[in-house]
């Protein structure tokens, strides 16, 4: 059954819609891997596979409903039963529990009711702190049944409620935890600015600072900001592994596991670091160190990179592809980070050599993503983008370094930024004598819309004038 | 009769040993202005066509002021009875053109009325001629005996471009043209012109701008679209000769003109031209000059869309059918503004485009590999390739390498100090001496157009302002001393580059 799941409407459309559809087998255990976590990003990950893997889909959206029918988020159970009927329709799970889903949705319309009333009453009674738990109640409800959107306003109204800056803090991590569930990283960001700068006691701040460096790599990976996110999640205490709940939230398995941050660090590390960086603020560093004993291979590929051998790396890597694709935050930007490590990769190849042989390139560099056809047009675009200083020979099938003659470029470049700079001298002296003669065109007055043409009609005379010479020189 | 005249004619002598102080001069050349102005035009009409003629008689070199005086006579009473005379290769029309050519620099200062007369002469009868281009030597030749910087603006500059334009002599235009126009005539006090014993306007070091001014009578009064249309068709004219760089250069003096909120047409003309020529002469249309004023860039972009969207097609080197698109779809447009021939050029110059790109990335590439990716034939790409070469516009070689049966081979020279555009470090120092030279000048330039600001009405009026507030406040006179010190000997050039960023 798992065969045909590619050819189902499901995955068809999904193709069709261009998103990412991967049909090999996963190195990792399903229910190992999920096993892991707990929370929103349980569901969202099974979900997450299911919709791009077409080896697990089944087992994933089995688990992912039953996940659902713990929760009390009706809507997503629906969906994801109506996602799985698609692809295997014949599935006992594909069923809509129509008889769980309206209950479930009565219970939830009278908790939501409960807690509406709940907090009009404690707002009654101006007490704060019943005001601030009641708002809390209502987020943790909203969040619960997957409302992320008033989940979040129903935090943001716990704040002129907040006595205490613990209770600022609190309020700040569960505006982060949901903001992720958004995925809305530049709310992400802000709030992490937040939760850093509220004030509280120092063995409290050293609980969250694991925290806020691990969900600003996050935030930064999210934003295609490899270069920060790779220096937040190498910065990571190893103490994010073994940390307490927080806001009631047990970070390390509701929003990244251990091996997510070597993952990810990992990754966007290679993607933005050349090699001694990598061996001094990656491989060197202890605390990362922690993380990457966790995900061994992620730590051969960083190793394979410093010690140039490239292709090596890339095939470590490469070997992992259908893995990451099948990570929730990471299938998005996994093209752009691996095609940033391959280019890296080519780079720095090249350096030592003043000319390389196409094939040999091509034989180092399998073309793998399938963006370029040959090796050819990779480097080509890559020479265009400016990423790599060399030349191709067609005709010879090499890649030459490009000599360079530093005395005749800084030579050249103080000329042009002489003459740029009489240019511009130029002009503005044009235009002092211009102001000092009383030149200056000005609008009429009373005609305001015409204003800017105002000499419409004289410049018509004029292009018409132009136009006669334009065509006695030949230009027209 | 005529002797008396000649007498008077000769009375001032600028080589007299008494005329040697500038001042003396000054007053004597103001004098016998007075004088010859005095007399009657039939004086000078005296002793015509016989060997006491004044004309033979005075040297155009040593007595241009009084040789001035009667030629302008001459012509104008030639000009009403026997217009024979003035036909190029007679007397007078000779004696017109030697004048021009010889006359003495310092004495013209004086009578610019006459010198204008004279040049607008040469024109106007080399048109009544039909022959126009008769014109440009004698008044280019005018102008710089005049102002060997041709840097102040006069109505004649502007003549004479036109005259250039309009007989198609760019190359001739192009010694006008390639220097800066450093100063525009303005009022200048008396005071200052005549008492001084360093700025009198017979000084030797005196600048252009000083002793052509408004009152000199050497221009006309100008206005500003006189000084823009002479950078448009200046800009034409470098055009003609293919500088664009030149051209564009030419263009930017009339963009950066100081408007409020407001446009003309020759400023739009000058930027539609402007965002064609910056793609030939291989520039961004995106960066204006700095000195621009906002409200001005957005209107020009404005109105000038279509423009842009031309620019941005070509921008696109791979993209040739868009920017053919692009030309077919604004056809209309083209036409209308004149442009046509600009647009056309623009489609060749891709081509050439995509190839100086194509050394940026390739070292050496099967013209067939071009061939295909423009889609034409080998053997045509392989004529404009060497055309390109021949014209020195391409620093390659082509091959042809039969070893992979590929053709012909265009190889780029990746060292810049190789291949047939290299430059040796010699020439190199060459042009930056040539242009610390140029940085040179402006800098003189710059500090006469500070003096010229700081003896304006204006500026007076705010020091006097601004040391009523001093003295006010204890402090007394500091504005003055401020404005000189800002251009003392040594660190004058660390200054201009300071203004300039």
């Amino acid at each position: 059954m798992a065969k045909d799941a590619a050819d189902t409407p499901f995955f068809q459309k999904r193709k069709s819609e261009g998103q990412i559809v991967v049909k090999d087998p996963p190195k990792f255990d399903l229910e190992s891997y999920i096993a892991n976590y707990d929370g929103f990003t349980r569901a969202e990950r099974l979900r997450h596979i299911g919709s791009h893997s077409t080896y697990l889909a089944v087992d994933a959206y089995r688990t992912a409903i039953a996940e659902a029918k713990r929760g009390k988020n009706v809507k997503l159970y629906c969906d994801l039963v109506e996602e799985l009927a698609q692809i295997a329709p014949e599935d006992s799970a594909a069923l809509t529990d129509t008889t769980w889903a309206t209950e479930k949705t009565k219970k939830v319309e009278a908790e939501k009711e409960k807690l509406e009333h709940e907090l009009k009453s404690y707002k009654n009674n101006m007490i704060k702190e019943s005001i601030r738990m009641g708002n809390e109640d209502m987020g943790h409800f909203y969040y619960a049944t997957g409302d992320y959107s008033d989940a979040h306003k129903a935090y943001m109204r716990m704040r002129e409620h907040c006595t205490s800056p613990k209770h600022l803090a609190d309020m700040t991590l569960r505006l982060l935890l949901v903001s992720i569930a958004q995925k809305s990283w530049l709310t992400v960001q802000s709030h992490i600015a937040k939760v850093d700068s509220t004030q509280v006691k120092a063995d409290e701040k050293a609980k969250l600072g694991p925290i806020i460096s691990a969900c600003a790599g996050l935030a930064h990976m999210g934003a295609s900001n490899y270069r920060e996110a790779a220096t937040a999640f190498i910065n990571t205490s190893p103490a994010f592994l073994t940390a307490e709940p927080i806001a009631g939230i047990t970070w390390q398995r509701e929003v990244l596991t251990g091996n997510d941050i070597a993952v990810y660090g990992g990754l966007c590390a290679l993607a933005s670091m050349d090699r001694s960086q990598l061996k001094d603020l990656v491989l060197d560093n202890n605390d990362f160190r922690n993380f990457l004993e966790l995900e061994p291979h992620i730590r051969r590929a960083i190793n394979l990179f410093c010690a140039s051998k490239y292709s090596a790396c890339l095939e470590v890597l490469e070997n992992y592809r259908t893995d990451y694709l099948l990570d929730v935050y990471l299938s998005k930007v996994l093209s752009s980070v691996y095609g940033l490590i391959r280019r890296k990769s080519i780079v720095q190849y090249f350096i030592p050599f003043s000319c390389v042989t196409l094939d040999e390139m091509a034989a180092k560099f399998q073309t793998a993503g399938g963006d370029y056809a040959t090796i050819e047009d990779e480097l080509e675009a890559m020479i265009n983008s400016g990423t790599l200083d060399a030349r191709i020979d067609l005709v010879d099938r090499l890649l030459i370094s490009p000599p360079t003659n530093p005395r005749y470029t800084v030579h050249a470049d103080a000329l042009a930024m002489a003459q740029a700079y009489d240019h511009t001298l130029r002009l503005r002296l044009t235009r002092l004598n211009m102001m000092a003669a009383g030149f200056e065109v000005r609008q009429e007055k009373g005609s305001s819309k015409d204003a800017v043409y105002k000499d419409t009609s004289y410049g018509e005379s004029i292009s018409a004038s132009l136009r006669g010479i334009g065509s006695k020189m030949g230009f027209t | 009769m005529s002797a008396e005249i000649i007498t008077s004619l000769l009375s001032f002598q600028p080589d007299a040993p008494e005329l040697q102080q500038k001042r003396e001069y000054d007053k004597e050349a103001r004098e016998f202005i007075k004088l010859v102005n005095g007399l009657t035009p039939a004086t000078f009409l005296k002793g015509a066509d016989s060997p006491q003629d004044p004309l033979n008689v005075l040297d155009p070199a040593t007595n241009s002021i009084a040789y001035a005086f009667t030629l302008r006579h001459r012509i104008e009473a030639a000009n009403k009875k026997s217009a024979d005379q003035l036909r190029p290769g007679a007397s007078l029309w000779n004696k017109l053109v030697l004048f021009l050519e010889s006359f003495d620099p310092v004495q013209m200062r004086y009578a610019g009325e006459q010198w204008r007369k004279l040049v607008e002469y040469v024109e106007l009868v080399a048109r009544n001629e039909g022959a126009p281009a008769l014109a440009i030597a004698p008044i280019r030749s005018a102008m710089f005996r005049l102002d060997a910087t041709t840097g102040t603006f006069t109505s004649t500059h502007l003549r004479f471009i036109q005259l250039c334009m309009e007989t198609r002599s760019y190359k001739a235009a192009l010694p006008v043209l390639d220097n800066y126009i450093h100063s525009l005539p303005t009022a200048i006090a008396k005071e200052t012109l005549e008492d001084l014993e360093y700025s009198v306007v017979a000084a030797d070091s005196v600048a252009s701008g000083e002793f052509i001014n408004l009152k000199s009578g050497h221009t006309a009064v100008i206005s500003l679209t006189d000084l823009q249309e002479y950078y448009v068709l200046g800009a034409m004219a470098y055009l003609g000769e293919r500088q664009f760089h030149d051209a564009l250069h030419f263009l930017e003096h009339v963009l950066v003109t100081p408007a409020n909120n407001a446009l003309n047409g020759l400023m739009l003309e000058a930027y539609k031209k402007w965002v064609l020529i910056s793609c030939l002469a291989d520039k961004s249309h995106k960066t204006l000059p700095r000195t621009m004023s906002s409200t001005a860039v957005k209107n020009c972009r404005n109105a000038a869309k279509a423009y842009e969207a031309l620019a941005e097609a070509f921008q696109q080197v791979d993209n040739l059918p868009k920017l053919k698109a692009q030309v077919n779809a604004g056809s209309d447009i083209w036409a209308e503004d004149g442009n046509t021939g600009l647009v056309e050029e623009l489609l060749d110059h891709q081509n050439r485009a995509y190839l100086s790109r194509l050394s940026r990335t390739y070292s050496a590439i099967p013209v067939s590999n071009i061939a295909r990716n423009v889609g034409s034939s080998a053997d045509q790409v392989t004529a404009f390739v060497d055309s390109l070469i021949g014209q020195g516009l391409l620093n390659a070689h082509l091959e042809t390498k039969d070893k992979s049966g590929a053709g012909a081979v265009l190889g780029f020279y990746l060292d810049p100090t190789q291949g047939p555009l290299a430059k040796t470090e010699k020439q190199q120092q060459q042009a930056l001496l040539e242009q610390t030279q140029r940085t040179n000048a402006l800098a003189e330039q710059v500090r006469d157009a500070d003096y010229r600001l700081s003896i304006t009405k204006e500026y007076v009026g705010y020091l006097k302002r601004q040391k009523k507030k001093n003295g006010a406040g204890g402090g007394g006179g500091a504005g003055v001393d401020a404005m000189d010190m800002g251009y003392e000997d040594g660190d004058l050039d660390e200054d201009i580059m300071g203004d300039v960023r």
